[in-house]
């Protein structure tokens, strides 16, 4: 995606719009439609995405933000019930601490 | 997101740690996908190792592919992903069918393994067997219904069971899945596995259903050590860091 502000001066409110950029580009528009995306979603129980989705959004976001963020890392100290489980808002709070 | 080409199949790959001097190269088993090894697994052996992980063709994020489930034509296509990623020898790990393809790639080139982790992966004689792929099958839809075996069942939305639909629709009722995991009835039998040089860990679930085949594997391959881990046939869902670190350890181990 462009990159026109750089991702280290964005804002929790900013880093959510990026997130859910991706995730309408991992899950596909016509799905995202139905969805009312916050910062309280869920990957599996509000977003209905699966664990190959949630690969694909995780190297977005490794992507995006680059070496600032070791968001695999952070996730694989979790087990796979404490991922599912995982919101948007906590994802943002992580990106945004690590900025 | 790195995407493989070769013999026209597109593969989904990811690496992590590309700068560790050694490679530990994960296979997944059908009907899941990479996942099974990116949230916990993979990132532990990524401390020490450079780790491959890729999808099957068929699953995942790789192409779909009508025909060439057979365990030759995995192993060749693993072995090509090797050549693509200029790795000459690698640690190589695999689960349920994936362990076959690993099995039947050590049996084909030795060289290009340095040790070799199975993990609860069934003999193919097996009527049962068979069965557990149907059951596998069957299981699987019960399986992802319960959030792949995780202990909070998350009830599955309409996209997903729609996802879940096309791929079984398409594997076992479009592809040559099914038989050709048929031929491969003999492997345990007539592979040569029992030529298997290589140092092996064969890991079980405790209450799997293939753990049977464990043990036959550990009379037949010269080196290889039996351990049970609490579980089923899902322990690398069931127990990620336990496995992740006995991964670890036996890797690290010299000989």
């Amino acid at each position: 995606m462009d990159q026109l502000t750089q991702p280290t001066q964005l804002s929790e409110a900013e880093i959510l719009q990026v997130l859910k950029k991706f995730i309408t580009e991992v899950i596909g528009e016509e799905f995202v439609e139905d969805l009312d995306i916050t910062a309280e979603s869920s990957f599996t129980k509000d977003l209905e995405m699966d664990s190959i989705e949630i690969v694909s959004f995780s190297e977005k976001v490794k992507t995006y933000f680059g070496k600032d963020i070791d968001f695999t890392g952070w996730l694989s100290n979790m087990d796979l019930d404490e991922i599912i489980r995982l919101n948007l808002g906590d994802i943002t709070k992580y990106i945004h601490t690590c900025l | 997101m790195p995407v493989a080409t070769q013999s026209h199949i597109h593969l989904h790959v990811q690496e992590m740690n590309r700068e560790a001097a050694e490679t530990v190269l994960l296979v997944h088993g059908m009907f899941t996908n990479l996942s099974i090894y990116y949230f916990n697994i993979a990132p532990l052996l990524a401390q020490r190792y450079h780790v491959v992980l890729y999808d099957l063709k068929g699953h995942g994020m790789s192409a779909r592919a009508h025909s060439g489930y057979d365990l030759t034509t995995m192993s060749d296509e693993l072995l090509a992903l090797m050549d693509r990623l200029q790795l000459s020898s690698v640690h190589l790990a695999g689960y349920s069918y994936g362990g076959l393809i690993a099995l039947k790639t050590a049996t084909r080139c030795p060289e290009r393994i340095k040790k070799l982790a199975i993990i609860e992966s069934p003999d193919p004689y097996e009527q049962e067997t068979m069965s557990v792929v149907d059951v596998y099958s069957k299981e699987l839809l019960v399986h992802f219904i319960n959030s792949q075996g995780l202990h909070t069942p998350v009830p599955m939305g309409r996209r997903q069971l729609e996802r879940r639909h096309r791929l079984y629709e398409f594997l076992l009722k479009e592809s040559t899945i099914r038989q050709d995991m048929q031929h491969e009835r003999h492997f345990f039998s007539k592979g040569g596995i029992q030529n298997i040089p290589h140092e092996t860990l064969l890991l079980y679930g405790s209450h799997s259903n293939c753990a049977g085949a464990g043990l036959e594997l550990q009379g037949k391959i010269k080196q290889a050590r039996l351990v049970f881990v609490n579980g089923d046939h899902n322990i690398p869902v069931q127990e990620p860091f336990e496995i992740g670190h006995m991964l670890r350890d036996f890797f690290d181990t010299q000989d």
